[in-house]
């Protein structure tokens, strides 16, 4: 059972991711009023990827971007998805904290090989922003696990089906909506899209990539959309008692975090880090604080 | 195995190596490695056993005690194959440099009285060797000459003043008990009074703290390491510093036990309550100092201070998942953090010293198993999982969280962000990029360098994926100070309140990797082309550098730079230049006037004589 | 002079005073019969009064050793009263006399060298009889002989700096000497005697406080000589003049013979417990005046100087605490003074004549040039510093014991003071070990080793610095009793007027 779970889990993540990626240019492009290219154009464009040539700077640029891919799907197999969660018992929340951080490590051990300027600047701005949104983030998942005396995810999960959704309890609301305000930064879209801001500084991490290279970065990028949004209703909307639900759930947050791409210009990312410290910071920080005084 | 015996091999055998140098190198060399690995494998043999033993020599009528026990086991095991590593990274390094007997004598002599620090069983030798490790890590430290005999003196000022509230705590207990045995005492001093016990805890702090580099007693430290010779760099980051934790266990955990010293203080002013807090503070501040530097050394070194913090929350939190935590993290953080220093001392082993970051990179392709080592190294350092560092610092967090203290967690966790932010500029900037033309010619390291650090790259695999063996021993450490026993599996630990299972980790982490590296294989193979066509599109590039490593973090830098001036290091320095110009103004005391000097004669029998008159003596 | 017979066969005690003497009247004689010989005779001497020191010390511990001369009995005679103490400072004036006469041997090649041998031998002769004798004016008369001698060492040289602290240092002297004087006889119009056994015997009877102006005018002026603050102008100057191996002897041997007289005046004579405050106060005034002058100065000889002055601040200290055990520690303090203070003058000695200059800056490089002299000099000053395994350590570790066991609060606010003068200590020390082995050194500089008759001794100092330092009980046994000799007034008075 848990064999068929492990492979599962990761291939429903990467078939939502794609979709996302689909979905998110098809309601770009609605917003912007254009006809957009078809949902599956992903599928095909990765496909296509596959069969195209690349360059390659060593054999650290290689490894790089499949210790990303792994750092990704090892991350999904340690989240609830309804149900299924292959590795429910093997560190918990803590280990999905550091597992965030093996995809974006291994682009910029990738990126790094390449001496490609762009690609530097890209990654110092990704580590940089990473910086700025962890600050809020850790706060908020800390008031979490502390509200609910546990580290592991699935109990999260189960215990929120039992009491209702974090997100409207009362001493999690304000975690809650700072989880929101930094959505989008965890996500990389606008207006924190400062990491690939394909206008300024060639994509940056993924300047160097092509053919093959690209088609697994492209991947790996599906798989953190899922992942942000997959987070999100885990911990706050109450995961749910099956996919279906789930992925509806899922759907839901991520048209909302769409309009906002569409609706906001890019920050630069002194702006950026400088609001994230800010407003989502001093909420996350006074939630925690009233976690704290209802636990006494 | 008579553990007299042990510290005379550890003693005789640093000044025999320092007599043959004045013979051969090769004697001499030969015979630094062979009396650090016979050390290493007497200690070995000492697993297990609890004894304690009272050496010949007495002291002033105080006997000198010898005990092993897990605790002093697995201290003294980390020292001596730090130590053993060590010695044998020399071997290249400090070939055909000046004094080298001198340098082994030394690095001999530190590893031995760090070896006497943990198997005293008494206060008197403890800080008897305690001292001799202090000056030998002095003339160590200045060594290099240039600043580094600012370093040094930076170092033994502070050590000195740490030994003296030392002392002051020795005798204080010696003059209430009678007695510096550590048993003895553990037992006597349950009738003791809180205010007493709060005394000795926070004197013995003063000095643990200093060694320790715990904010804010941490300014010695940064320049230290910078300046002392990398090899000794691991001795000197990995143990000798971390004798601190050491002590901070002695006097908290084994003097004056668990039960009193976790409840000495009220409410939020718990002593360990804030004892974590200074911990928190030492992980934070020095991490984003860290992310400033642009000299290697300087980097590791104020990242050894934040992972400091670590340690001291752990053990400071007084739950058997922190304790067990603290010492863990010392444990692997000795390992990466020599790892670390073995890399840069390779890199300026090839490359004539240098250390500046933002003149190195490229490296990977010439030296490429230094490059795996710092990978490994800086795994470790950020605590990847399957690294060592990661289940130490599993084990603080859990505890920190569950314990509710979430402010001391997030300490902890944006420290270790912070850490990747260093970490990946240490490695980018030296092995990823652009190699400097100057160094197109560098070699590989030279095996007796790449020996330690495959072995320490294993150790940190080793104790990142099968964690259990080094907490089943931790562990009973910490029942031997009255804590709950933990539940070790090899994998890790097994709680309700939730589990670690590193095999489960590692499984999924090797077969999720096979599958991305088939997915890549599916594609048509990569053509390998020099690193600037993509950039450059085919015209022409700037001849010098063009890879973007100065100012990295820029944007961070201007935001976070105003706010991380090293205020308690500047704080410092004008406290001594204020004792300076007393000390000038002192002098003048002596005028050079022998008339105010027949004057002062003639007071002072005045004065003698108006005491009497006043009082009446 | 024949009582010695009594006890078991050991040598008189008095030879320890009447050969040093003899040879140094008898040293122009022999001067006529051959000069070269000259320099080996002190080496003789004092190696003959060791050894009839060590062989008396086993002897004094159990009794101390009465030595009447003209055969009366005390308090009608000029009286020795060898007990622990006097022969334990005995056989240290002795071991160090003997080893800076072995390192002047090649030291002293210029001047007047038969006078300097002369009035070595005195200075330490007197040295001897001052912590031997049992009456006050014989402990005046030996206390100018040390004085007058060690005017003109200092002086030796001849230059101005010399002669000009040599004549600051006889001024104050003189000033200090009359005080003591005008004390001794204020003591003798009001008790009839210069016996000091005899005399605390009566202000025992009368109480220590009928006799306080007698004792304020002995105690300043047996200050001088024993350097406390403020008393103790003259020590730099003199200290740093004179020759290196003389030096050795004031700060190792002379200043500390002062002091012992001041603390047995103090403790024997008088018993004035109430007073004793006081000095503690005093002590730790003078070892951090000492300590703080000593770190800002850049000339090595006059650091060293300034340090001693800290080092007698720490040992007023401890005795003025009076408990067997800070006296033991004080006692112990000053052979580790001796020791040390002794291995660093002769050290900076010979980095001296090889620099050519007395500055700090100077010894730059040394731990190349003369790497065993440099070694002497660390060792002597971590024992200084009081660093384990040397022998600073446990002297110091016992004073501070002592102090800790006292209740009143002040005693901890006055470690802390000491501990601060150590810490000040460390860092001046420790910026010249730094500065003779780390410091860029001139190119081109061979080595050049200090010869070995300079090293000998040196390297004997150095031996004896860790021997103690790591076992300390060599010299405990007898700092036991000698400590219980110093406080025992009535047991002093007992065995001495039978």
């Amino acid at each position: 059972m848990q064999m068929i779970e492990m492979i599962l889990s990761p291939l429903l993540a990467l078939i939502i991711g794609i979709f996302f990626l689909g979905l998110s240019r098809k309601i770009m492009a609605r917003i912007q009023w254009r006809y957009g290219p078809p949902i599956t154009q992903p599928v095909i464009d990765v496909i296509r990827l596959f069969s195209q040539k690349s360059v390659s700077h060593g054999k650290l640029f290689n490894l790089g971007i499949i210790f990303s891919l792994a750092g990704s799907l090892v991350l999904v197999l340690f989240l609830p998805l309804a149900q299924i969660c292959p590795l429910s018992g093997s560190g918990g929340m803590l280990v999905i904290l550091y597992m965030m951080l093996l995809a974006p490590l291994g682009i910029a051990l990738s990126g790094g090989e390449s001496a490609n300027p762009n690609t530097s600047i890209g990654i110092s701005r990704k580590f940089i922003l990473a910086l700025g949104y962890e600050v809020p983030l850790l706060l908020i998942l800390l008031a979490l696990m502390t509200h609910y005396k546990t580290i592991s995810i699935v109990h999260i999960v189960s215990i929120q089906q039992n009491t209702g959704w974090a997100f409207v309890s009362l001493p999690l609301l304000l975690s809650g909506i700072a989880y929101v305000l930094i959505l989008p930064a965890i996500l990389g879209i606008r207006p924190f899209e400062v990491v690939q801001a394909s206008q300024e500084i060639s994509s940056g991490p993924m300047a160097e990539y092509g053919g093959p290279f690209l088609a697994l970065a492209t991947i790996q990028h599906a798989l953190s959309l899922f992942i942000g949004i997959a987070l999100f209703v885990n911990l706050f909307l109450g995961g749910a008692g099956n996919l279906l639900i789930f992925f509806l759930k899922m759907l839901v947050v991520f048209v909302l975090v769409l309009f906002v791409n569409a609706a906001l210009p890019r920050l630069r990312i002194e702006q950026a880090v400088k609001y994230l410290w800010r407003w989502p910071t001093l909420l996350a920080f006074i939630g925690m604080i009233i976690v704290l005084i209802v636990r006494r | 195995m008579s553990l007299e015996l042990l510290l005379i091999i550890a003693f005789g055998g640093a000044i025999v190596t320092y007599l043959l140098g004045k013979i051969s190198c090769r004697i001499r060399e030969g015979f630094a490695v062979l009396i650090s690995l016979s050390l290493v494998v007497m200690i070995a043999c000492l697993y297990g056993e609890n004894g304690t033993e009272s050496i010949y020599f007495h002291f002033l009528g105080l006997p000198l005690i010898m005990r092993t026990n897990m605790l002093s086991w697995f201290f003294a095991m980390a020292v001596s194959a730090l130590g053993a590593l060590s010695v044998i990274f020399s071997l290249n390094y400090m070939k055909n440099r000046e004094r080298t007997d001198f340098y082994y004598l030394m690095l001999l002599m530190v590893n031995a009285s760090m070896l006497g620090i943990i198997f005293s069983g008494d206060l008197i030798s403890f800080f008897i060797f305690w001292e001799m490790m202090s000056w030998s890590t002095f003339l160590l430290i200045s060594y290099n000459r240039g600043p580094a005999v600012a370093a040094g003196l930076k170092y033994i000022i502070m050590s000195i003043i740490g030994s003296m509230a030392m002392l002051v705590g020795v005798l204080s207990l010696y003059a209430t008990y009678e007695t510096l045995n550590m048993a003895t005492l553990a037992e006597l001093i349950g009738s003791a009074s809180s205010g007493y016990l709060l005394f000795l805890l926070i004197i013995f702090s003063i000095a643990f703290a200093i060694k320790n580099a715990l904010m804010p007693l941490h300014t010695w430290l940064p320049a230290a390491y910078a300046e002392a010779p990398t090899p000794f760099n691991g001795v000197l980051s990995g143990m000798l510093t971390r004798m601190g934790m050491y002590g901070f266990l002695l006097i908290m955990y084994v003097i004056v036990g668990a039960t009193r010293a976790l409840n000495l203080g009220s409410g939020l002013f718990k002593f360990h309550y804030i004892l974590a807090w200074l911990g928190a503070i030492t992980i934070v501040i020095p991490t984003f100092i860290a992310i400033l530097q642009d000299d290697a050394k300087k980097l590791l070194a104020w990242s050894a201070v934040g992972q400091g913090g670590y340690m001291i929350v752990g053990i400071a939190v007084g739950t058997n998942l922190g304790l067990s935590g603290g010492i863990f993290h010392t444990l692997n953080h000795a390992i990466y953090i020599v790892l670390l220093f073995m890399c840069v001392g390779a890199i300026q082993y090839r490359t004539g010293g240098e250390r500046d970051l933002n003149s190195l990179g490229g490296f990977i392709k010439k030296m490429p198993f230094t490059f795996i080592g710092t990978l490994l190294g800086i795994s470790g350092l950020v605590g990847i999982p399957l690294t060592n560092g990661f289940v130490s610092k599993w084990l603080i967090y859990k505890t920190l969280i569950l314990e509710g203290y979430p402010f001391l967690a997030f300490a902890a966790l944006i420290g270790t962000w912070g850490c990747i932010l260093y970490c990946y500029k240490f490695i980018h900037h030296i092995f990823l990029g652009q190699l400097p033309g100057k160094y197109q010619n560098v070699q590989k390291a030279p095996f007796s360098m790449l020996l330690p650090m495959i072995i320490l790259s294993f150790a940190i695999l080793f104790f990142g994926i099968l964690p259990g063996i080094p907490l089943k021993i931790i562990d009973t450490i910490g029942t031997s100070f009255g804590f709950k026993s933990m539940n070790v599996t090899i994998w890790g630990i097994a709680s309700e309140t939730g589990t670690l299972n590193t095999i489960n980790i590692f499984a999924a982490v090797l077969i999720v990797s096979i599958i991305a590296w088939l997915m890549l294989k599916i594609g048509p193979k990569a053509v390998s082309v020099a690193q600037e066509d993509t950039y450059a599109a085919g015209a022409a590039i700037p001849k010098d550098k063009y890879h973007y490593t100065v100012d990295f973090y820029n944007p961070l830098y201007r935001m976070i730079t105003p706010y991380l001036k090293d205020f308690i290091d500047a704080f410092y320095m004008k406290f001594a230049h204020w004792i300076q110009s007393l000390c000038n103004g002192t002098r003048r005391v002596y005028t050079g006037y022998v008339g105010n000097y027949v004057m002062y004669i003639v007071l002072f029998l005045a004065l003698l004589i108006f005491i009497r008159l006043k009082w009446s003596l | 002079m024949d009582d010695a017979g009594l006890f078991s066969g050991g040598p008189n005690p008095i030879l320890l005073v009447v050969v040093p003497l003899g040879f140094a009247f008898a040293l122009p004689l022999i001067g006529f019969v051959s000069k070269k010989i000259l320099k080996y005779i002190p080496v003789g001497v004092f190696m003959f009064n060791l050894v009839v020191a060590l062989r008396l010390l086993p002897l004094v511990l159990k009794q101390p050793i009465l030595v009447e001369i003209g055969g009366f009995s005390p308090p009608f005679c000029i009286n020795l009263v060898a007990g622990p103490v006097g022969i334990l400072f005995s056989a240290l004036i002795a071991l160090a006399g003997l080893l800076v006469a072995v390192y002047t041997l090649v030291y002293i090649k210029e001047g007047p060298e038969e006078k300097y041998h002369i009035l070595y031998l005195l200075l330490l002769t007197a040295a001897t009889g001052v912590v031997l004798t049992g009456d006050i004016f014989n402990l005046f008369v030996f206390f100018e002989i040390l004085c007058i001698s060690s005017y003109t060492l200092v002086a030796y040289v001849g230059n101005r700096a010399g002669i000009e602290s040599s004549v600051k240092y006889l001024i104050q002297g003189a000033v200090g000497s009359s005080l003591l004087l005008i004390g001794i006889g204020l003591l003798y119009g009001l008790f009839g005697t210069l016996n000091m056994a005899d005399l605390a015997r009566q202000i025992v009877s009368v109480g220590s406080s009928s006799a306080f102006i007698p004792m304020a005018f002995m105690i300043t002026g047996l200050g001088i000589e024993a350097a406390i603050f403020p008393l103790n102008s003259w020590l730099p100057d003199a200290h740093s003049s004179a020759p290196s191996s003389v030096s050795a002897i004031l700060s190792g041997i002379a200043i500390e013979v002062g002091l012992y007289a001041v603390v047995r005046i103090l403790f024997t004579l008088f018993g004035l417990s109430s007073f004793f405050l006081f000095f503690v106060f005093l002590g730790v005034l003078t070892l951090l005046i000492g300590e703080m002058c000593a770190f800002s100065q850049n000339n090595i000889k006059r650091m060293l100087a300034y340090s001693s002055i800290g080092q007698i601040g720490l040992i007023l200290f401890a005795f003025a605490i009076a408990t067997a055990y800070a006296v033991t520690g004080g006692l112990f303090q000053m052979i580790s003074h001796t020791l040390g203070k002794g291995l660093l003058f002769l050290a900076a000695g010979y980095m001296i004549v090889r620099s050519g200059s007395m500055e700090i800056s100077s010894l730059k490089g040394m731990g190349k040039r003369m790497p065993l002299t440099a070694l002497a000099f660390t060792i002597g000053a971590f024992s200084l510093v009081g660093l384990p395994p040397f022998i600073g350590f446990p002297s110091k570790f016992l004073i501070i014991r002592s102090a800790l066991a006292e209740e009143a609060l002040i005693f901890n606010i006055l470690i802390g003071l000491i501990l601060l003068g150590t810490v000040i200590e460390g860092a001046y020390f420790f910026r010249v070990v730094q500065v003779i082995y780390f410091q860029k050194e001139n190119e081109h500089q061979k080595r050049h080793e200090a010869p070995v008759a300079a090293l000998i001794p040196m390297f004997l100092f150095m031996i004896a610095i860790v021997a103690i330092g790591i076992y300390p009980k060599l010299v405990t046994g007898i700092l036991d009793s000698a400590a219980s000799e110093l406080l025992d007034r009535v047991d002093y008075i007992r065995s001495v007027i039978q």
